[in-house]
C-alpha cells in the first residue's frame, strides 16, 4: 500500500471524525458551555517552562498513549490519532492542540481539557484512567496547557542520549530494585527522566518491570532485558537472576573443552551458576549429527560401523563424511529455499526452477557465504539464465527488496520504520527509505506479467531512478545504515556499493546474522532469537560466543562447511538433552541440546528410508526425495500436515513449526502411509521373509527407526509380536508404533 | 423474542442507557454502542454457541444473475433473465434463485459490499480475510498476508471433542489458511467426496483394512515401545509433551462418538441426504451441517467455477441453480432444527461482475468480467433479520450507492455474530500488533 495515500485520506477521515465527537462530548460533557469559556481565576504560573517535545510527548508515550493498540494506529482511537510511539511531533501538536477544534485542550480550563478528563477517567475512556489528578503527571500536563500548550523551542538543548542505570544487574530470586532513568543534553544537562520514560521487560517471568521503574527478579532463574525508552531513545538494562547455591570454580575448570565454542558457553552458565548435561550417548551423537548436517537418518549399518568404530577421532571423521555427501546441498539449499523461494504464480515456474537450481548449485559448491550473497543482491541478467535475478523478478517494489534484503543478511528489520520510527530500535523512516533507495534503480524488461508468465525478465542497473520518501515525498540517496548518504554517478551500480558494505569485514551484521543462523540450524534454537532479529533490544544469549562464531566465519573466508563443522564439533553440540538439576530451567544457554521436531521434508524422507519406500512427486524423477523439491507447489498431503513454507503466504519464508493433532493423526492413519507399510515390496514384509532370528529383526526395526540398538527390556516386549502367528504383521505392528512415537520424530 | 437479538445477545435497548441515543440516532449508535462495548473488553460471553458455514463461490459470482436483477436496464446490461418476485413483497431475485426466492423471508441480501480488489487473488484475500492484501497481486495468486476468518475463529473460539474447530471442504479456499496463527489454525480439509459411498474423512478414521481391534493393539503397541524421557518441569519447555497431548487430542478425536457421528453421512435420513442432492455440494452441505452439530464452529466450503467470462447464462441455469437449491435447503433444514438461531450461513465470492455483457476474444459465448464495485452477499441465520436488502446497487447495477460496506465491514459481522470482538489484537510473529479487522464497525442492517 502507498504510504502516502493512506496517510492523506486517514487524516481527512480524522479530521471529520474528531469534529463529531467534539460535538458530542461538548454537548454531553459541558452541558454548561459558558463554564468552558470563562477564564479561571488565580490559576499560578508553572515554575518551569513545560513543553510539548521535551514533557508532554514522553508522558504520552509513558503512559502508552500513542501505542499501537490505542490512539498511536494509524486510524486512531475514536477520533484521536496520535504517531506511534511520538515519532512525529507536528503531527501529534496538530493532533492535540488544532483538530477538533482545540476540543482536547483548552487553555482556559485546563482541568476541562479533554485530554485531562479522559485521562483521568472523569469521562468514560476506552483506555481507562491512566493517572489522577493529584499525580505530577497530571500537574505537568495541566501546567502545559494553561501556559499555552507551547512546542519546545528549535533552539532548545538536543537530547543526545538516554541512560538507564545500572545497566547490568545480578539479582536473587524475588529481588526487586528501582531503575533511574536520565536524559542526557547538548547542553551538558542531565535530567532524571525515570518517571517519564517507558519501560518493557523481554521476559516478564525472569523480571518484570513497573510502570514506574521498578526492577523485580521472578521466582525463577534466568535473564531479562529491560528495555527503556524515552523521546525515541532506547537503553537497555540486562538483568541476571544466577541459580541459588554456589557452584565449586573447579566443577567448570573441569568441563570438557573441545574449542573455543565451549569456553564461551561455559563462562556464561557459570555466571548464572548453572551446570551442563551429561554427553548424548554415542549413538544419540550419531542420529544428531546426521539429521543436523545431511537432513536424514543413518542406516542400520552406518549406525553398526559407527557403534563398533573405536578410533578416538571417529566423530571428527564422520562429520567430515557428511560434509561430503550429496545430501548436504539439498539439504541447506532447502533451508535457504525457504528464505528466498519465490511464489511461482508470481514469478513463473521456470523461473522458480531456476533459483532454485541456482541455491542447490552454491551450496553443492560450498560457495563462500559472501559471494553467494554479493551474487544474490547484484544480480543481473535473465531470469532464465541467471537463477539468482528471480529474487527481484519476485520483489519488484524497491521499498519491499530492501526490507527483504536487509532482515535476510544483516538481521535487521527495518519493516516497521517503513510507515514509522522502528518501536524498539533506532531506526529511522530515513534509514529505511535510504537503505532501500540502493535498490531504485534496477531496471527490469519483459516478463509477462504472472501468471501467464512464460517470458523471460531481464534485471539490470538503469543509469537513473530515484525511490521517494513515504512520507516527505522528497527522493532519497543511497545510505548505508551506517554511513552518510551517497550521490552516485550513473555509471556506478548502487546495488554494487551495497553488496560491498555488506560483505566487508567491517560490517557489524553480515557475518553474525548468518553465524547464528547456521547455529540455531545445528543446535535447533539461535543464541539470537529469532535468528533475523538483531537489535540491542532483543540481546544475544551469549553475545561473546556469537561474536567469536561471526570471526571465525570471516577467518575462514564464509566457509559455511568449516562453521557447521566448528560447532558440531564442540562439546556442547554433544550434549544430552536431558537437564540435570542445574540446568533444568535452561532454553536458550546450550546448557543442554534443544529437541526440535523434523522438518516436514526430513521426517517425509525419513518414514520413506525407514520403509524402504519412494515418495512420488509431480514434476519430479523417480526416486527423489523430498529434500530435492524444487517448489512448494509439488502436491504432498504429508508436507502440508506437516507445515512447509506456504506458497500462498507472503512473506513465505515463515516455516511452521509447530505440533499439531492432524500430523499425528496423519502419521497413525493416512491411508497413503498405510499403504507403504503393508505393501509387499515395503520393509516390514521383506524382513518378516527373511530367515534372520527374530532378534536380529527387531534390532533392525530399532536402528532403522530410533537409531539405536533396543534395550534388553524392549527387546522382550517386542520379540513376541514377531514369535508368534503373523510374523509380518507382527513387524508392521512395530513399525507403526515406533514411527508414532516422539523419538522418531524430534531430533533429540 | 419482543426485541431483536444479535448472537452476542446485546440488546439495542443497551445503548440507551448511555444517553447517546437520542442524541445521534441512525446506525451511528449501534457503532458508537459498538466502540464503548469493545473498549471495556471483549463482548459478553456468548451464552449459545454459534458456527459459520461459508459457501465461498471462488471466481466471483454475477450479482445481476443472482440477487440484484436489473430489468430495466438496456438488454447489453440486463441480460437473458428475468427478475421474479420472492415470499417477501418488493423483493426481486433472478428468475434461477427460484428455491431461494421462496424462503427469502429467512435471509438477508446485502447489495452494497464492495472493495477496489479487481482480481482473483486479492479480492479472495480481501473477502475472507477483511484485509486487503499488502502488496499487489495478479488473478492466480493464492496468497495470505492476515489470518482467515475460519483461523480467527479456530484461535478464539476452539471446538469440543477434539474436533478441529475450522474445516474447509474439500479444499482449502485460496486466501483460507491461518497466517501468523500458526498451523493448528489451519483449515482441516477433507477432500473426499461425501456422497462417494465409501466417504471417510482423512486420518481420523481408521485405513481400511485394519480392524478396531488391530488399531488399539498398534496403539497400545506404540505406548509401550514409547520410553522416551519425558521432562516434566515445566521451565525445562520440553516440546515433547506438547507432541503427548497431540496424541492425546488425536487419540480422543478418532475414539470420540461426537465425532464419528458427524463424519458419519452415511447414517443420514436417505429424505435428508437426497433433499440435499446427491451431488458432492450438495453432500458437502449435509456433512457441514453434521460438523455445526457436533459444535464446528466454521465450515467453509470451497466451490470452484464462478469466474463466468463466457457461457455466463447456461451457466446460471446450470450450477447456479444447483447451487441455490442446496443453499435454500441447508437454510430450511437449519431452520427446521432450530439451528438457524445459532448457524450463520454466508454466500459469496470475491466480486461482482461487469454490467456489460461481453465476449472474451475467441468466444462466442457472452460472459461478464471481474467488477469489484457491486457485490451481492447472501446472509442468514444468527440473528439476521430475514426478508430484508441492504443497500443498493444504482440502477444498471454498476456500483454500489446506497449503505455501502467494504469487506472489513462484512468480516466483522461475521466475528461478531461469533461471539468475537472485531477489535481483538493479535500478535504476529514478530511481536506486532494486528488488528483483527481494520474497520470494525459491522453492517448494522445484519445485526438485528
Amino acid at each position: 500500500m502507498n504510504l502516502r495515500t493512506q496517510r492523506g485520506t486517514t487524516t481527512a477521515s480524522r479530521l471529520r471524525f474528531g469534529l463529531f465527537c467534539s460535538v458530542v462530548l461538548v454537548g454531553v460533557l459541558l452541558p454548561d458551555s459558558s463554564q468552558a469559556n470563562e477564564p479561571v481565576a488565580g490559576e499560578e504560573k508553572p515554575a518551569a517552562l513545560v513543553t510539548f517535545e521535551n514533557d508532554v510527548q514522553p508522558l504520552l508515550t509513558r503512559f502508552g498513549c500513542n501505542s499501537g493498540p490505542c490512539h498511536g494506529k494509524s486510524r486512531g482511537q475514536n477520533g484521536f490519532a496520535l504517531s506511534l510511539l511520538g515519532f512525529d511531533s507536528d503531527f501529534d501538536h496538530d493532533s492535540l492542540v488544532q483538530s477538533a477544534r482545540g476540543r482536547r485542550i483548552s487553555t482556559a480550563a485546563p482541568e476541562m481539557s479533554a485530554l485531562l478528563q479522559k485521562a483521568t477517567g472523569k469521562v468514560p475512556h476506552g483506555g481507562g484512567v491512566r493517572f489522577s489528578v493529584d499525580s505530577p503527571h497530571y500537574k505537568l500536563l495541566r501546567d502545559w496547557i494553561a501556559a499555552g500548550a507551547p512546542r519546545t523551542p528549535a533552539d532548545a538543548p538536543k537530547l543526545l542520549r538516554v541512560v538507564v542505570e545500572p545497566s547490568t544487574r545480578s539479582l536473587a530470586p524475588k529481588e526487586s530494585t528501582p531503575l533511574k532513568v536520565y536524559a542526557e543534553y547538548s547542553d551538558g544537562n542531565r535530567r532524571d527522566v525515570t518517571d517519564a520514560s517507558a519501560f518493557q521487560s523481554n521476559d516478564r517471568t525472569i523480571a518484570a518491570i513497573s510502570g514506574e521503574g521498578l526492577l523485580e527478579a521472578g521466582p525463577v532463574p534466568g535473564e531479562a532485558a529491560i528495555m527503556v525508552r524515552y523521546m525515541g531513545h532506547i537503553a537497555v538494562c540486562a538483568v541476571t537472576i544466577p541459580l541459588v547455591g554456589t557452584v565449586p570454580d573447579e566443577a567448570y575448570a573441569a568441563l570438557p573443552r573441545n574449542n573455543e565454542i565451549d569456553e564461551f558457553v561455559w563462562k556464561k552458565l557459570k555466571l548464572l551458576g548453572m551446570l551442563p548435561s551429561a554427553p548424548a550417548s554415542e549413538s544419540t551423537f550419531h542420529r544428531r549429527v546426521f539429521l543436523r548436517i545431511i537432513g536424514r537418518l543413518p542406516s542400520p549399518e552406518e549406525t553398526r560401523a559407527y557403534l563398533a568404530d573405536t578410533s578416538p577421532d571417529k566423530r571428527a571423521q564422520l562429520v567430515d563424511r557428511l560434509l561430503e555427501r550429496p545430501e548436504y546441498g539439498d539439504f541447506w539449499a532447502n533451508k535457504w529455499a525457504d528464505l528466498l523461494r519465490p511464489n511461482p504464480f508470481r514469478v513463473g515456474m521456470k523461473a522458480t526452477w531456476n533459483l532454485d537450481a541456482w541455491l542447490r548449485g552454491a551450496f553443492r559448491d560450498n560457495m563462500p557465504y559472501d559471494e553467494f550473497v554479493r551474487e544474490l543482491v547484484t544480480a543481473s541478467g535473465g531470469t532464465y539464465r541467471n537463477g539468482a535475478t528471480v529474487i527481484f523478478r519476485d520483489r519488484p517494489d524497491t521499498v519491499e527488496i530492501g526490507s527483504s534484503v536487509s532482515q535476510l543478511f544483516l538481521g535487521v528489520r527495518l519493516e516497521c520504520a517503513k510507515c514509522h520510527h522502528h518501536p524498539f530500535e533506532v531506526w529511522s523512516q530515513d534509514d529505511f527509505y535510504g537503505f532501500a533507495s540502493f535498490f531504485s534503480r534496477v531496471g527490469h524488461v519483459g516478463g509477462l506479467s504472472p501468471p501467464i508468465s512464460g517470458a523471460e525478465e531481464i534485471i539490470f542497473t538503469k543509469r537513473t531512478g530515484q525511490l521517494l520518501h513515504g512520507r516527505t515525498g522528497v527522493p532519497v540517496l543511497p545510505k548505508t545504515l551506517t554511513g552518510a548518504s551517497l550521490t552516485l554517478g550513473p555509471d556506478e551500480d548502487p546495488r554494487e556499493i551495497l553488496a560491498a558494505w555488506m560483505t566487508d569485514d567491517a560490517n557489524p551484521y553480515f557475518a553474525k546474522v548468518m553465524a547464528n543462523r547456521v547455529w540455531a540450524d545445528l543446535m535447533g534454537v539461535g543464541i539470537v532469537e529469532p535468528v533475523d532479529d538483531m537489535r540491542a533490544t532483543n540481546p544475544a544469549s551469549n553475545e561473546p560466543l556469537v561474536n567469536f562464531l561471526a570471526q571465525e566465519f570471516k577467518k575462514e573466508h564464509y566457509d559455511i562447511k568449516k562453521l557447521v563443522r566448528k560447532i558440531v564439533l564442540s562439546h556442547v553440540f554433544m550434549l544430552s538433552s536431558i537437564p540435570k538439576e542445574r540446568n533444568v530451567t535452561d532454553i536458550k544457554n546450550f546448557s543442554r541440546y534443544y529437541r526440535q521436531r523434523m522438518r516436514a521434508e526430513v521426517a517425509l524422507d525419513a518414514v520413506n528410508d525407514v520403509l524402504g519406500t519412494e515418495e512420488k512427486f509431480a514434476a519430479m524423477p523417480p526416486g527423489s526425495r523430498a529434500t530435492q523439491l524444487w517448489t512448494h507447489r509439488a502436491s504432498s498431503l504429508f508436507l502440508d500436515t506437516f507445515g512447509r513454507p506456504d506458497p500462498n503466504q507472503d512473506p513465505p519464508c515463515e516455516r511452521m513449526s509447530d505440533f499439531t493433532t492432524p500430523q499425528v493423526l496423519h502419521l497413525m492413519n493416512s491411508p497413503q502411509l498405510n499403504a507403504k507399510l503393508s505393501s509387499d515390496d515395503a520393509r516390514p514384509a521383506k524382513l518378516a521373509a527373511s530367515t534372520e532370528p527374530n532378534e536380529k529383526l527387531i534390532e533392525e526395526v530399532f536402528l532403522l527407526i530410533y537409531c539405536r540398538l533396543p534395550t534388553a527390556d524392549e527387546m522382550n516386549r517386542a520379540l513376541p509380536l514377531v514369535a508368534a502367528g503373523d510374523r509380518r504383521k507382527g513387524l508392521e505392528d512395530l513399525f507403526w508404533a515406533l514411527l508414532n512415537t516422539p523419538e522418531f520424530l524430534f531430533v533429540d | 423474542m419482543a426485541l431483536h437479538r444479535n448472537c452476542e445477545g446485546m440488546k439495542r435497548r443497551d445503548c440507551l442507557s448511555l444517553g447517546l441515543g437520542a442524541l445521534l440516532g441512525g446506525g451511528f449508535v449501534d457503532a458508537l454502542r459498538l466502540r464503548s462495548v469493545a473498549s471495556e473488553g471483549k463482548p459478553a460471553a456468548v451464552t449459545r454457541k454459534t458456527s459459520c458455514i461459508l459457501f465461498w463461490l471462488d471466481g466471483g459470482p454475477s450479482h445481476f444473475e443472482t440477487f440484484d436483477p436489473k430489468p430495466d436496464a438496456p438488454s447489453e446490461i440486463r441480460g437473458e433473465f428475468q427478475p421474479i418476485e420472492t415470499k417477501v413483497p418488493g423483493m426481486f431475485f433472478s428468475e434461477n434463485m427460484r428455491r431461494l426466492s421462496a424462503i427469502s423471508d429467512k435471509f438477508s441480501i446485502v447489495r452494497s459490499v464492495r472493495h477496489d480488489q479487481n482480481n482473483h487473488g486479492a479480492g479472495n484475500h480481501y473477502m475472507t480475510t477483511g484485509a486487503p492484501t499488502r502488496i499487489p497481486v495478479s488473478c492466480g495468486a493464492f496468497v495470505s498476508f492476515h489470518p482467515s476468518m475460519g483461523s480467527v475463529v479456530s484461535h478464539e473460539r476452539g471446538a469440543p471433542h477434539g474436533l478441529p474447530p475450522y474445516f474447509s471442504l474439500p479444499d482449502m479456499s485460496r486466501s483460507g489458511g491461518p497466517n501468523f496463527l500458526g498451523a493448528r489454525h489451519a483449515p482441516f480439509v477433507v477432500g473426499d467426496d461425501p456422497n462417494s459411498e465409501s466417504f471417510r474423512v482423512r486420518d481420523v478414521t481408521i485405513p481400511n483394512g485394519l480392524d478396531d481391534g488391530r488399531a488399539v493393539s498398534r496403539r497400545d503397541l506404540r505406548n509401550t515401545m514409547d520410553s522416551m524421557l519425558r521432562f516434566q518441569d515445566r521451565a525445562a519447555g520440553d516440546p515433547v509433551l506438547g507432541a503427548d497431548q497431540n496424541y492425546q487430542q488425536a487419540v480422543s478425536l478418532i475414539t470420540s462418538e461426537e465425532a464419528k457421528k458427524a463424519f458419519e453421512i452415511q447414517q443420514e435420513p436417505k429424505e435428508i441426504r437426497e433433499a440435499y442432492g446427491r451431488s458432492t455440494l450438495g453432500q458437502q452441505a449435509l456433512l457441514a451441517r453434521r460438523l455445526v452439530e457436533a459444535g464446528v464452529p466454521f465450515v467453509t466450503l470451497n466451490n470452484g467455477g464462478w469466474d463466468h467470462h463466457s457461457n455466463i447464462f447456461p451457466a446460471f441455469k446450470g450450477q447456479g441453480q444447483k447451487l441455490e437449491a442446496v443453499v435454500a435447503t441447508l437454510i430450511e433444514d437449519l431452520a427446521q432444527r432450530g439451528m438457524l438461531d445459532t448457524t450463520l450461513v454466508l454466500v459469496m465470492g470475491e466480486f461482482g461482475r461487469t454490467p456489460q455483457i461481453s465476449k472474451l476474444p475467441g468466444s462466442n459465448t457472452p460472459g461478464r468480467d471481474h467488477w469489484s464495485n457491486a457485490i451481492s452477499v447472501l446472509v442468514a441465520g444468527c440473528g439476521t433479520p430475514g426478508g430484508q436488502v441492504v443497500g443498493a446497487t444504482d440502477r444498471y447495477g454498476y456500483t454500489a450507492v446506497e449503505n455501502i460496506y467494504g469487506p472489513e465491514n462484512l468480516v466483522s459481522t461475521v466475528y461478531r455474530k461469533l461471539g468475537i470482538d472485531p477489535d481483538t489484537i493479535l500478535y504476529n510473529t514478530t511481536g506486532r500488533p494486528t488488528h483483527l479487522v481494520s474497520d470494525s464497525r459491522p453492517i448494522v442492517e445484519l445485526m438485528g
